[in-house]
């Protein structure tokens, strides 16, 4: 059957639009990839500098932390001393100890939420339970959208977000840098720095901090692992900065490129900017099963003139 | 103790008089300050030669000391003082006109005694109370020249400008008041609601903090502070355990394990022997007695059982353990990567049961279909090179 | 010879067989253990999760496995309706069903993994969604899709059972049928670009592991290795289906259609494979599949169960039902392995930490499968799911026939559209 002018125009703007679609998205295609941007730290932003040479391991970070956020110390392990073992629902902040086999070198470090300046945990978290706050750049969770699900647990590399597995109406717990104390008026800087007695771990504003570490680096040549602040570049950028003797890698902290971990779904994101893929996807199989459909409701018929049997849709 | 003159003499006069060297006044000075460094309006940003100057200008404040169901543990506390000797001045500090133990008097002339003192001193006088008054039959259990404790109590501190109840006894009832409590044992705060009351307690209390009271109130006028239970808070702020001697040996896991084990023999932690010190507010871990250091419970190798608290003390058995409420970190440290995660038998069992039902299944599926597959792969010829 | 025409429901077998009441019996007790783990918390005896492996079995195995093991609704889909592959119309209805079954027994398997599922709601308020989040579009991709076109997609059954058997309702059913099929392009072009999304969305859910996920894994086409991989695994489930329900209930086969869902799988695999290998070579990780012990180890046992099988089953030798049955099996097994591999076993969470689901986390997880299976089995003996010819379909109107007197099965003249 011939077809009609009407026709043959409707086939061609069915078959065109997606085409004309993908043919848009993918010219684009490279440049939305490296249009989102490397995120900065907002002007405020607050941090911590840890310097591990100087910690010594008495741990009153650990109890002024439990006090001042309001939490049960973790006396799970003999019920008598507050010993996690790992930061956890009860632990908001938590001193490890890094030693050699034989005992001849050995180093604390002092582990809670680096606030990344473009953080995995946001970035998973379906409904914006995890938020950074856009001053200071602390991130914080929102118990009323959070849905339990530990994606943001997944995504930090460094092993911060604790949920609690106990109980109901489950938290996701982490340092917020005492964001509500100080909030409250109740306190001026977090309490881990407040007691800190030899002031191994600092607060402030992070480009403070981190000229504050580089002059401690130019200060000390050799003094410092690699010469290098962490937090500075890795990961994209945190607002907890460490310095170190021994290897970052040995106290804990993970080796990260440049880049932020959100970073990793730049090609996703190209993908479905506007929607405009998917749309075009959707319109040409619209087309493409509507022309099949016709041809097979009539089969359908034909089918059953000779068998009597009702179609099967 | 004869009676004083109408006319108070100063505290100095009264040292003076009876022939205490200036040196010896300072240094019990100086004893107070150290003892109360901090609560003590007396004492606060004062140096001993402040001090001194303060109290020897105070005059000597008139004291009834009245014994109920008590072991006189806490006069005797208050006598073993030696450096200086503590009993001499503190009567020559205070004007003691009324103490069933030390005064030469007794029988009607006792009596006649504690009359005077009261009605001549009416609201001026401190009353203090050493142990605990019987409210059960009308007070009975306790009777002062024929009367009831509680008739005594109620009469001569309705009298006074101020109540101290020293020792634990007179605080919250003490030992009378173990269970099952016969005779109803009773502090003074439960009876006199109308006068201001300082507790001291303790089985004995530490005497400096009796002293720490009484010449605040002297000097100053008016008592220190104090907590809820009406414990001075310079005395009483602080938990035994968290300035125990031995908390270093608590935090690194170094216990007793037995009385006269090894653990014990090296002076380690108390606390699983039944060491009250986690519960108990008291000032002894810092203050010891007799003024001999170490010469306190724990410091001789006996577990702390909360003499001070109502809750603990003569309540909780002596060798039975307590939460300690404010934990702290031990002196050990979480690795950098400790070992998570648990690998459970029963689950084991239930992957391997389930992998082997599948499989198992499987295999026996594709075997059962092999009967037919005559039929499907002669039928599948015919159709290859077809539609 | 059998050539499949419609679809024909199990007849002359029981439904409740023993089967079914072990199969309840395992969901009774696994419902109960989700309820005392509503209350009790997800840790502890309830699961083997744990802060450094937060994810267990259930949004792993369940949601991200099963979903891909239920994807012939859209794979065989596309191929019958976008690309007119006449022949695999009869194995739609089970393609359909199995996608059905598998999506909403995981999508309350997610329900019950979550910590606060009260808080979901969120869902249908656009404003509070965080675009970023990968596990945020499959929230909603797979919900709507679950909800909507799937759902849609699996009425046709039910409306020719209501207008067979309740003759009351036909007037409803029937109308409804006629609507659907106007609208019908439209419900099925959804149900196709929905879970091409969402599965690949399952995807870009590990690529926030960064470099956790072992290299031989971690790719920025995860997604696009994820979907290509539900499309196989759909593919075997549907073989599979039909060729059990030879052995359980000995229906007849069709070589013609099996040759070519064979066919199709082969195609499928290849390409896969081929461009798993050229993303692995690009990214110049080729090495690591020989040098990383356990990791290496599992890729080959992969690679070795997903391409040997859709080698197998382009020779002769994948002709034979035997072979056939064994070759899709360990394909699935392979495809359920890759698609688990990236969350758990070749995800290093953290140094010393280790997973292993628990006994109860396993029951739970078993149960909710369990459901699906049941619901199964109940659909294809009482709708008209699995393939068979007009023939059977004639047979079975006879014996129902008997058993339902008034009920008519044939003899219908074709209405004018």
């Amino acid at each position: 059957m011939a077809m009609t002018r009407r026709e043959a125009f409707k086939n061609l703007a069915k078959g065109s639009l997606p085409i004309l679609a993908a043919g848009c998205v993918s010219t684009a295609l490279p440049e939305v990839a490296h249009a989102e941007e490397e995120k900065q730290a907002p002007k405020g932003a607050l941090g911590l500098l840890y310097d591990a040479t100087k910690c010594v391991g008495c741990k009153s970070c650990m109890v002024k932390c439990s006090e001042a956020n309001d939490l049960k110390p973790d006396t799970r392990t003999d019920g008598i001393h507050q010993a996690p073992p790992a930061l956890n629902y009860f632990t908001k902040n938590i001193i490890k100890l890094y030693r050699t086999a034989d005992g001849s070198d050995h180093s604390y470090f002092k582990q809670q939420c680096m606030h990344c300046i473009d953080p995995g945990c946001m970035n998973a978290c379906m409904f914006g339970g995890l938020r950074k706050d856009e001053e200071t750049g602390v991130v914080w969770w929102l118990g009323s959208k959070c849905v339990g699900c530990r994606y943001c647990e997944i995504a930090c590399p460094f092993h911060i977000p604790a949920f609690q597995w106990d109980g109901f109406n489950p938290k996701i717990v982490k340092c917020e840098l005492c964001r509500e104390p100080i909030a409250k008026g109740l306190r001026t800087q977090p309490g881990c720095t407040e007691v800190c007695p030899t002031q191994a771990v600092i607060y402030g504003k992070r480009e403070d901090l981190l000229k504050e570490a580089k002059s401690r680096i130019a200060a000390n040549p050799g003094r410092y692992y690699q010469q290098k602040v962490y937090g500075e570049h890795d990961g994209g950028g945190t607002q907890v900065l460490y310095l170190s003797r021994v290897g970052f890698d040995k106290i804990g902290l993970p080796e990260l490129s440049e880049e932020s971990i959100p970073s990793g779904l730049k090609y996703s994101h190209a993908v479905y900017k506007w929607l405009a893929l998917p749309i075009a996807l959707y319109a040409g199989m619209v087309a493409f099963a509507g022309k099949n459909f016709k041809a097979h409701s009539h089969h359908l018929v034909e089918d059953q003139k000779k068998t009597g049997l009702r179609p099967q849709l | 103790m004869a009676k004083d003159a109408i006319e108070k003499e100063t505290i100095a006069q009264s040292l003076k008089n009876a022939g205490y060297s200036r040196r010896d006044f300072l240094q019990l000075c100086t004893t107070i300050v150290a003892t109360a460094p901090m609560g003590l309006a007396l004492t606060e940003k004062a140096t001993p030669a402040e001090v001194a100057k303060s109290v020897a200008k105070a005059k000597k404040p008139s004291v009834v000391w009245l014994h109920f169901q008590d072991c006189t543990g806490c006069s005797e506390s208050l006598l073993r003082t030696s450096k200086p000797d503590i009993a001499d001045l503190i009567l020559n500090i205070i004007s003691l006109d009324y103490h069933e133990t030390l005064m030469a008097a007794c029988g009607q002339q006792a009596e006649d005694a504690l009359n005077s003192a009261i009605t001549e001193n009416a609201g001026k006088f401190v009353l203090v109370v050493e142990g605990s008054i019987p409210t059960k039959d009308q007070g009975i259990y306790m009777k002062l020249g024929g009367k009831p404790a509680l008739d005594v109590l109620k009469e001569v501190g309705s009298k006074a400008a101020a109540i101290i109840a020293i020792g634990s006894c007179a605080s919250w009832g003490g030992v009378p008041s173990a269970d099952p409590n016969p005779t109803g044992a009773t502090g003074v705060d439960s009876i006199i609601t109308d006068k201001p009351i300082v507790n001291i307690p303790g089985c004995p209390p530490n005497p400096y903090s009796l002293l720490g009271v009484v010449l605040e109130y002297a000097v100053m006028g008016k008592l220190p502070a104090l907590d809820d239970l009406k414990r001075p808070k310079f005395a009483f702020d602080r938990l035994i355990h968290d300035h125990c001697p031995r908390r270093a040996h608590f935090d690194a896991g170094r216990f007793a394990g037995q009385f006269g084990d090894a653990g014990h023999r090296e002076g380690y932690c108390l606390f699983k022997l039944g060491c009250k010190g986690p519960v108990t507010h008291a000032g002894c871990s810092t203050r010891h007695f007799n003024e001999v250091v170490d010469a306190w419970p724990i410091g001789i190798g006996a577990p702390c059982f909360g003499c001070t608290e109502k809750s603990v003390g003569f309540r909780i058995p002596a060798f039975d353990r307590v939460d300690v409420h404010t934990a702290t970190p031990p002196d050990t440290y979480a690795p950098i990567s400790g070992a998570v995660g648990k690998f459970g038998a029963v689950a084991a069992g239930l992957v391997g049961l389930a992998a082997g039902a599948i499989g198992g299944s499987t295999w026996a599926a594709s075997q059962r279909l092999a009967s037919s597959e005559e039929t499907i792969a002669e039928e599948a010829k015919s159709t290859v090179g077809g539609k | 010879m059998t050539r499949w025409e419609r679809s024909v429901p199990v007849y002359g077998v029981p439904v409740l067989t023993r089967g079914f009441w072990a199969l309840l019996a395992l969901i009774v007790v696994g419902l109960v253990l989700t309820a005392i783990r509503e209350v009790v918390g997800i840790g502890g005896v309830m699961s083997g999760m744990s802060d450094p492996f937060a994810w267990g079995l259930w949004k792993t195995f369940n949601v991200m496995v099963l979903t891909g093991l239920g994807s012939g609704g859209f794979a065989v889909g596309i191929a019958a309706w976008v690309f007119n592959n006449k022949k695999l119309h009869p194995v739609m209805r089970v393609a359909l069903l199995t996608s059905c079954l598998a999506y909403w027994t995981g999508l309350c398997m997610l329900g019950v993994d979550v910590g606060r599922p009260w808080n979901f709601y969120w869902v249908v308020m656009p404003w509070t969604w965080n675009l970023h989040s990968p596990l945020l579009e499959i929230a909603v991709c797979m919900s709507l899709y679950a909800s909507v076109p799937l759902f849609l997609e699996n009425l046709p059954p039910l409306f020719e059972y209501i207008i067979y058997e309740y003759p009351q309702w036909r007037g409803i059913a029937e109308f409804c049928e006629k609507a659907m099929a106007k609208v019908f392009p439209f419900i099925v072009a959804l149900a196709y670009i929905l879970p091409i999304m969402h599965q690949s969305s399952l995807g870009a859910l590990m690529i926030l592991g960064g470099n956790r996920v072992h290299t031989l894994w971690q790719t920025p086409f995860l997604p696009l290795i994820y979907v290509w991989a539900a499309a196989f695994l759909g593919y075997n489930c549907v073989v599979l289906c039909v060729l059990l329900a030879k052995l359980a209930w000995k229906r007849d086969v069709d070589p013609v259609v099996m040759l070519e869902l064979n066919k199709l799988t082969v195609w499928i695999v290849y390409s896969w494979t081929g461009f798993r290998f050229l993303d692995i070579l690009v990214r110049g990780k080729i090495l690591h599949a020989f040098t990383d012990g356990y990791y290496s180890l599992l890729f080959w046992t992969e690679t070795a169960l997903i391409l040997g099988s859709a080698y197998v089953l382009s020779t002769e030798k994948g002709k034979k039902l035997s072979t056939m049955f064994l070759a899709h099996a360990l394909c699935a097994l392979g495809g359920m392995i890759y698609r688990f591999s990236p969350t758990t076993l070749a995800f290093h969470a953290k140094d010393g930490a280790t997973y292993f689901p628990s006994a109860v986390e396993l029951i739970i997880s078993l149960s909710f499968v369990s459901i699906a299976v049941l619901g199964y089995l109940v659909a294809v003996k009482k709708l008209a799911i699995l393939p068979g010819t007009n023939a059977e379909w004639l047979k079975m109107a006879e014996y129902e026939e008997q058993v339902k007197p008034g009920i008519q099965l044939t003899g219908y003249a074709p209405v004018e559209h």
